[in-house]
């Protein structure tokens, strides 16, 4: 089939309503929703989950479950309605003119194919005239194209010898295989690191440039948006709050909803010029040793050494000649302050911040908390470790016991816990959810019934009630929606500063962490490869990794 | 519209609440309950039997006023009577043997899996040794071990059966130690027993328990082989398997009815436990409430 309609854009989208039928219910997913996408444009859709940017996606690629039911409008392809041409019409225009591209780099390859022979594949179920070596080349070409280094070679290499960005990047080769009109990409960068999320949004860009093909870009995250968008449409509840050109929305935002949604994105402040300093947070920053006379150390850690086996537990899982875990990794908390640890996946983290808490073990190294030596090579219940500091975990919906209501769960500490009080139980739970802005009826719930936000304050309430004096966050706010970010960053800050608890906050955003901490440390391969005060690191560090991290941003959040 | 057809389709597989294999499970259940009120003979009683009336043909009249509906066997005993007692025994046996081995089998491999290291070998090795024979082999060395007795085929069924549930909960649990919400219970500093017991058991039980209405069907079976081999209960409190084995002799002699009637029965009731289990597992699988 080919589009000629210069004068009708690629892709019309006209008052489309989707319910979700299942049994005798019946709930709308989208109404009224209306879009124009022209040759060689950027699309992009935001809104926060359950908003329907998704099924719209879905529902453009033929690719709805049967209980999705069409309530109105056309999607129409070139001028000619999708609804109108016969499934053989549409499974050729899937893939073909119209290709995706999914958030899960990893499910959408196949491991046990090299990854040639998967670009080598489409090429040839797209184009059957084709021949095996025409398409080889081809396949070679794209993954030239995509920025893959020696292609030639890497051509038979298998998708565990990719790390997650090259992985993606071999998807959107795979997209490419059939010349596609449009590209629809799902969330492509969200399971990247920042670095390489900015790389590889670099070469949609460029590849938008080059060849004209046209971007749906379906996203949560505003950075995503400001960085390559042409035109913006913000999603929410299913309709369509706004759209319009990416720098309008940005700059002169109508509806209160994309106001909230621009207010509610951390902003980086990186300031150059004469330091902002406040007293006692310029700690650790210039004098790395013997400052520790002067500010009184609540936790220190030091030589903790963790190497996991080389090769991992599944065959091909890590990569070769990469080493991850703990090289000597030495922390310092001065008491009632906020640290933040910041750091790609794999470089140690999370790792680091379990073996704070106890429940992991690494062969050297040890941990002093108020004059107390712990040895960390020694289980956290034997050493006595494990209870001296509470955790908040990154994603809520496994954090709480799905058979437990809040109340029980709640109650626990208090009750059954180590420093068991046992009385007044009942009333200090109702206190601690009066003061995390939980309603005193979610506590019969169980914690399926909850949102994801309410969910993430029962998990701060839990560890706020074990009265802890250090608690270590693991990206307590990643598994939120924007809006409900900021909500539990301040929540959090103001409990702990009332509560005068020292806390490590584990981040891979650095605005957050600047908005949390006084003090920051950058991890990198399992190392310390940077650390001080906020101020230092971020305005003025000259550490070429720190300075990656810092670039690697969204400059419109960047300030 | 094809989404309506689909669900209807759902729930027609799902058969009507009233299902063939249901009445007649329940109607064994009720029997066995009320077998000594509707039984026309107490088998277990010398005094009502008549050792003179031995292998009496089904219909024949008994000098007791009884009617021999189903015969009697080799000593006399009516055999509707021998089913209706019998039947209690095989269900008394059965639910409390699969009861205490999934319970025992649960504990086990949830505490596998949460303490790990040699508590794990050396459990998992344990079920990996019993896996790897017959479990009619098992319960044979436990039976001729232990000696007869019901309390005793209770046992050696308890012993046959819990590894199959333990290698199940363990899969699981191992899945769900390494949840947060179990991490932050250690943080808590909870005593262990009420971590397994009340986060890990919880919510690891649920495959192994849709095997318990199969694994009841599977020691029904079991009981009445082993009866059948004479390694089960006493001969004189027949279960449905020793009622069949009872009759096997005369098998040759013409007088069928003594194994056949009791078989029949056996028949119908792993036939129905099995076909109501099925569904009951189907029913409980978290899988099948996905949609």
């Amino acid at each position: 089939m080919t589009v000629d309609h210069t004068n009708a854009p690629l892709l019309r989208v006209e008052n489309l309503g989707l319910r979700h039928v299942s049994g005798a219910s019946s709930t709308p997913i989208l109404s009224q929703v209306s879009f124009d996408l022209g040759r060689g444009e950027i699309l992009g859709i935001i809104g926060e989950s359950g908003a329907g940017k998704s099924t719209i996606g879905n529902a453009i690629l033929g690719l709805l479950a049967p209980e999705f039911q069409q309530t109105s409008g056309t999607v129409s392809f070139g001028g000619k309605a999708m609804d109108r041409m016969t499934a053989e019409e549409r499974a050729a225009l899937r893939g073909k003119r119209i290709a995706a591209v999914f958030q899960d780099h990893t499910a959408s390859l196949d491991p046990l194919m090299s990854v040639g022979a998967q670009i080598e594949e489409t090429c040839l179920a797209l184009d059957t005239r084709l021949s095996r070596h025409q398409a080889r080349a081809r396949s070679i070409d794209l993954l030239a194209r995509v920025g893959i280094a020696e292609p030639e070679r890497r051509y038979g290499n298998y998708p565990h010898q990719f790390s997650g960005g090259q992985r993606q990047r071999i998807v959107i080769a795979i997209a490419l295989a059939g010349a596609p009109d449009i590209i629809i990409a799902d969330e492509p960068t969200s399971a990247l690191d920042a670095s390489v999320q900015k790389q590889v949004l670099d070469l949609i860009r460029d590849l938008v440039d080059e060849t004209g093909v046209s971007v749906i870009l379906i996203t949560h995250d505003m950075g995503v948006i400001s960085e390559i968008t042409d035109r913006v449409l913000v999603m929410r509840k299913g309709k369509v709050v706004e759209a319009d050109r990416t720098s309008v929305i940005l700059d002169q935002p109508a509806h209160a909803y994309t106001k909230k949604l621009l207010a509610a994105v951390p902003r980086l402040r990186v300031t150059t010029g004469p330091p902002q300093t406040d007293g006692g947070s310029e700690i650790a920053a210039d004098a790395p040793s013997g400052e520790g006379l002067r500010v009184p150390m609540h936790l220190v850690a030091e030589g903790v050494s963790k190497q996991f086996a080389p090769r991992g537990l599944v065959w091909g899982f890590g990569r070769r000649g990469e080493s991850f875990g703990l090289r000597d990794v030495g922390i310092r908390l001065p008491r009632g302050t906020i640290t933040g640890i910041v750091g790609e996946s794999g470089s140690g983290k999370t790792t680091f911040g379990r073996i704070l808490a106890g429940l992991d073990t690494a062969p050297s190294g040890r941990i002093i908390i108020d004059d107390q030596a712990y040895d960390v090579a020694r289980s956290g219940r034997r050493s006595g470790l494990l209870g001296r500091v509470q955790m908040i975990f990154q994603d809520p919906s496994v954090s709480l016991n799905p058979r437990m209501t809040i109340e029980e769960t709640l109650e626990e500490s208090i009750r059954f816990g180590a420093s068991a009080r046992r009385q007044d139980s009942q009333a200090n739970v109702a206190s601690m959810m009066d003061r995390l802005g939980l309603a005193r009826n979610l506590l019969a719930r169980h914690p399926h019934q909850l949102s994801g936000g309410q969910k993430q304050r029962v998990c701060i309430a839990r560890a706020l009630l074990a009265e802890p004096e250090l608690i270590v966050a693991d990206e307590p706010t990643s598994a939120l929606d924007v809006s409900v970010q900021a909500e539990i960053v301040t929540l959090l800050k103001e409990t702990i500063a009332e509560r005068a608890i020292t806390m490590v906050f584990i981040s891979h955003d650095l605005a957050i962490v600047q908005a949390m901490c006084s003090a920051v440390y950058i991890f990198k391969d399992g190392r310390v490869e940077d650390f001080g005060s906020s101020d230092f690191i971020f305005a003025r560090s000259d550490n070429s990794y720190t300075r990656t991290l810092i670039e690697a941003r969204p400059q419109r959040f960047t300030c | 519209m094809k989404a309506l057809i689909l669900s209807a389709l759902k729930k027609r597989r799902h058969g009507p609440a009233l299902s063939a294999p249901r009445v007649l499970l329940a109607t064994y259940i009720l029997l066995a309950v009320a077998a000594p009120l509707i039984a026309p003979q107490n088998p277990y009683d010398p005094l009502q039997i008549y050792g003179w009336e031995a292998s009496s043909p089904p219909g024949a009249a008994g000098g007791g006023g009884y009617l021999y509906l189903l015969g009697t066997d080799g000593l006399g005993r009516d055999i509707v009577s021998t089913i209706l007692y019998g039947l209690r025994i095989s269900l008394v046996v059965s639910i409390t043997s699969s009861a205490a081995a999934a319970l025992i089998g649960l504990t086990a491999g949830v505490s596998a899996a949460y303490f790990g290291k040699w508590v794990d070998v050396a459990i998992m090795r344990l079920v990996d040794l019993q896996l790897s024979l017959p479990t009619i082999l098992v319960a044979l060395i436990a039976i001729v071990t232990l000696g007869p007795g019901i309390d005793r085929i209770i046992l050696a069924l308890i012993i046959a059966q819990w590894a199959t549930y333990a290698r199940i909960a363990r899969g699981v649990a191992l899945s769900e130690v390494g949840k947060p919400y179990m991490d932050a219970a250690r943080l808590m500093r909870l005593p262990t027993r009420r971590i397994i017991f009340r986060h890990l058991l919880p919510n690891s039980i649920a495959p192994a328990i849709t095997l318990i209405p199969i694994e009841i069907g599977h020691a029904v079976a079991l009981e009445a082989t082993l009866s059948f081999l004479g390694l089960g209960v006493p001969i004189d409190k027949p279960s449905l398997g020793s009622a069949v084995a009872n009759g096997f002799q005369y098998l040759l002699t013409g007088q069928y009815w003594i194994s056949l009637f009791p078989g029949l029965a056996l028949f119908g009731l792993i036939a129905s436990i099995n076909l109501v289990g099925e569904d009951v597992r189907r029913k409980l699988d978290p899988r099948n409430h996905a949609q």
